[in-house]
């Protein structure tokens, strides 16, 4: 039983730090059609701002956050500018800018290593103590995280189904030339995406590396977890990511217990390929028709 | 002359030339270095077919090259096999590996291929890294199946070495250049003849050409055999060349070289890979000092290169051509 419950806790707290990463890949994905290969770096940078402006500058945790997210989102920002917005319109934008956003990752990840130098730093945003449900102690750290997690969800949620701006999101993800008919600035939006992606990139890099350590190349394997949950779900399905992203924090969980922390993520791997050769769109997405 | 005569003498006079370089220098660090030229050269022309030529973007190539390093590093290990032939049964286990692969993408679209590709790289990398249960027991202590983060060693060489004592780089040198020479002569042979043709047809318009009996399905495996089978091949050069093959074949700065090279170049176009790999060595040797800043750099370039420059330095360089000669000659449409 306390098993089972240490597997369920751990479980949560991944599928939650996933969820809020993924979140931002399938939004960009959704309305751009962009796979945004600097997410890993950007994780890297809001773990790094966070630890920074908490160590040198010396100021409280909910600054360092928020500089972490500022800071990100304007980097989001930037990817926009530089990589995506002068693609737009060509034939081959998808594989452009995967291959731009992969350089655009290569040149934040090595500023980083220059800044802060190659050995693991111990995150500065830790939650001491821990509550104890039968035999089991759960650190409050992980607590955190899923409060944290869950409120950015029902926060994305609401934005994207109630607001003016999240309609205007889910127009442009729907038929781009139909969104602009009705007056949608596209542009705009898609830096909106990419802002609020980077933004929530920040808060997973601080997640990540308060349960690790902050390396300036810890964003990869969280980055192609959420591909692997974007992939899963359907690429661009934000509700399905969430579903899947929980799931597969769970599934990694029990993997872990039962077959060593080694093998979990190659397990993950091979899953996603096997769900990708099965059913192409994903398990949440719907088929697509192409039309020559 | 046709475009396919001249590649082919173009192929002859850069082969020559790249021939006396040895007699030119002793420096033995330039002779090696440009060894290492010809092996990435043979691997971005190869993966210049899959991504350039048939459009597929599969990111398997550097873990098709680290499968051919493997097999011949652990043919040779194991079982003691001659490293010449162990490379040729490498190229050949590549090559189905690669069809494999080719299957299970076959159905997905753009960026999905890229993700499975990746996919299947980063979870070989980790399975190499991660086994620590030992093997063998060599007297250097434990061995596991795949050398783990060391790397598998001691294989057994080519025979040069034996051959010609301190000369025997001079001789992979050669067997570089051939290979190389053997990849592009392949590489032009598939733009410029049928295979070329069909995958033209099927990028500018799909519903036509299939309807003219063009199957994506035929086309898209052989290219994926074809250009595994070279790349396998300068896999187990590059095991036979180094006497080590580690899993830092994996790693990600090598995919970012590599990429660079043909964003730099050219994608989908004869001589933008080769003309690529040329750059970004010598770049790099420039910048061996520098330390960070060589990611940084290659990162730049890659953007600058995809957003600004799209068509890569050999399309610039036909496109100014064409301007040219513009007055003369009627303009021909293609590669």
């Amino acid at each position: 039983m306390d098993v089972v419950i240490q597997i369920i806790a751990s479980g949560l707290t991944l599928g939650a730090m996933y969820a809020v990463s993924t979140v931002g890949l399938s939004l960009v994905y959704g309305s751009l059609n962009m796979l945004n290969m600097a997410h890993g770096a950007l994780l890297a940078l809001g773990g790094y701002i966070c630890f920074y402006t908490m160590t040198a500058l010396g100021l409280p945790a909910v600054v360092g956050v928020l500089a972490a997210v500022v800071v990100c989102g304007l980097v989001g920002l930037l990817i926009y500018v530089c990589t995506a917005a002068p693609l737009l319109g060509s034939p081959q934008f998808e594989t452009g800018v995967f291959i731009a956003t992969i350089g655009f990752g290569a040149v934040v990840e090595n500023v980083i290593l220059r800044m802060f130098g190659p050995q693991p730093q111990p995150q500065s945003l830790q939650v001491p103590g821990d509550i104890v449900i039968g035999n089991v102690h759960i650190p409050n750290q992980n607590l955190l995280i899923l409060a944290v997690a869950l409120g950015l969800m029902v926060a994305m949620a609401l934005l994207l189904k109630r607001s003016r701006l999240g309609r205007a999101i889910r127009a442009t993800a729907q038929n781009r030339e139909a969104a602009q008919l009705m007056g949608v600035r596209v542009g705009q939006i898609y830096a909106i995406v990419l802002a609020l992606s980077g933004g929530l990139a920040a808060i997973s890099g601080i997640m990540v590396s308060s349960l690790y350590s902050l390396l300036p190349n810890m964003g990869g394997d969280p980055m192609l977890k959420a591909f692997i949950i974007c992939i899963v779900a359907g690429l661009g399905n934000v509700t399905g990511a969430v579903i899947s992203a929980i799931a597969l924090g769970l599934l990694e969980a029990t993997a872990q217990y039962n077959l060593g922390v080694q093998y979990s993520f190659a397990l993950l791997l091979f899953l996603v390929i096997v769900v990708l050769i099965w059913r192409p769109y994903g398990l949440f997405g719907r088929k697509q028709v192409v039309r020559l | 002359m046709t475009p396919l005569r001249r590649d082919v003498l173009v192929t002859v006079l850069l082969v020559a030339l790249a021939a006396t370089v040895p007699f030119l220098t002793s420096t033995r660090y330039i002779v090696t270095q440009t060894t290492l030229f010809f092996i990435w050269a043979i691997v971005v022309t190869q993966w210049n077919l899959v991504l350039g030529v048939a459009g597929i973007f599969s990111l398997a190539q550097m873990a098709l090259f680290a499968a051919g390093a493997y097999t011949t590093a652990m043919l040779g290990y194991y079982w003691g096999v001659p490293i010449a032939l162990a490379m040729l049964a490498a190229a050949i286990v590549v090559v189905i590996v690669s069809v494999i692969i080719g299957l299970a993408c076959l159905r997905l679209r753009g960026p999905y291929v890229a993700l499975l590709t990746l996919a299947i790289a980063q979870m070989l990398y980790l399975l190499i890294v991660n086994d620590t249960d030992c093997f063998t027991t060599p007297p250097s202590g434990c061995m596991p199946l795949f050398g783990g983060v060391r790397g598998i060693s001691r294989f057994g060489d080519l025979g040069f070495r034996a051959l010609l004592g301190a000369k025997w780089y001079v001789a992979h040198y050669y067997l570089g250049l051939a290979l190389l020479a053997l990849a592009i002569l392949v590489s032009i042979v598939i733009i410029r003849g049928p295979l070329g043709l069909a995958f033209q047809a099927l990028r500018d318009n799909p519903g036509y050409a299939m309807s003219r009996g063009i199957s994506r399905f035929k086309y898209q495996l052989w290219v994926f055999a074809v250009s595994a089978f070279f790349t396998g091949l300068a896999g187990g050069f590059y095991a036979a060349q180094f006497a080590v093959v580690g899993p830092t074949v994996f790693s990600l700065s090598q995919l970012l070289l590599l990429l660079s090279m043909m964003v730099v170049g050219g994608l989908g176009r004869i001589w933008g890979p080769v003309l690529g790999a040329l750059l970004l060595m010598l770049a790099d040797e420039g910048v061996r000092e520098l330390g960070d800043w060589r990611d940084i750099g290659l990162g730049l370039t890659l953007m600058f290169f995809v957003v600004l420059l799209r068509r890569g330095l050999a399309g610039a360089a036909e496109d100014l051509w064409r301007r040219l000669r513009r007055g003369r000659a009627l303009v021909v449409p293609g590669r």
